[in-house]
């Protein structure tokens, strides 16, 4: 991946089993693309990690049919830009999603999706085989 | 994540909580407030200053202990959250349901 001396996006992966993983799998492997790509600012990835674990959240809690879900996400990062792509094994995502906004004050769900789209540039998702494919894009500032 | 109680004075509970408040742990806070609240302590202080990270599933428990709170004559405050915390609030409007006080000591200053 890194033959050439072109500064190309590095690479991050995790394979996540839940359960028992959660979560605090995706933390930790934040925690190592952070230590290693050090010129991130700190506003982009609070908010690359917010929206990531959000995203993850949302995956765990909605698509397990009750066999567990298995998750592969890999994190790139380039000069220009910070992806996460998250496949998952869980039932076809049921989440359509365009942004319909916060819900009332009070309510106690409903707010992960708004939110993933507050906190990043292009948020997708496709069904692919057996598979579901989510990917959020974050432009770097300056 | 791991969480203390204290009990200042009478009525009141600080709940000071320390990790990420996130999916696996937000079901505690919903117990801890309703535990407090039972407990006749009816306004809560839920001291953030040793939470690192909050995502909606934690802020959907503080908006359960926030009316489990107000159903039973009280209130749930917020103390001293981090940069993170306060990000989520602003984007996802809740700094008007949630005043951040600067300390647990003065979120029921009276």
């Amino acid at each position: 991946m890194s033959e050439h001396s072109k500064p190309e996006a590095t690479r991050h992966t995790l394979l996540l089993q839940a359960p028992p993983d959660n979560v605090d799998a995706v933390h930790a492997l934040l925690e190592t693309v952070w230590a290693h790509d050090v010129l991130v600012s700190a506003a982009d990835r609070v908010r690359f990690e917010t929206a990531l674990i959000e995203l993850a959240s949302n995956v765990l809690q909605h698509t397990d049919t009750g066999s567990g879900v298995t998750c592969y996400l890999w994190v790139e990062i380039s000069a220009e830009q910070i992806v996460a792509t998250l496949r998952d094994s869980g039932a076809k995502g049921v989440a359509e999603l365009p942004d319909s906004g916060m819900p009332d004050e009070l309510a106690e769900g409903g707010r992960g999706l708004p939110l993933i789209h507050a906190l990043v540039d292009e948020l997708d998702y496709q069904r692919d085989g057996d598979m579901n494919e989510w990917r959020i894009v974050r432009r770097l500032s300056a | 994540m791991q969480f203390t109680v204290d009990t200042p004075s009478e009525g009141i509970a600080v709940l000071r909580f320390t990790g990420r408040l996130n999916m696996v742990t937000a079901p505690r806070l919903r117990e801890a407030v309703g535990t407090s609240v039972t407990a006749g302590r009816t306004r809560v202080v839920v001291d953030l200053s040793g939470v690192e990270f909050i995502d909606s599933s934690g802020l959907g428990a503080l908006i359960n202990g926030l009316k489990t709170a107000r159903q039973a004559g009280g209130d749930l405050r917020i103390a001293a959250p981090n940069e993170q915390v306060r990000l989520v609030l602003q984007l996802t409007n809740m700094e008007r349901v949630f005043t951040a006080y600067a300390s647990a000591d003065t979120a029921f200053d009276v």
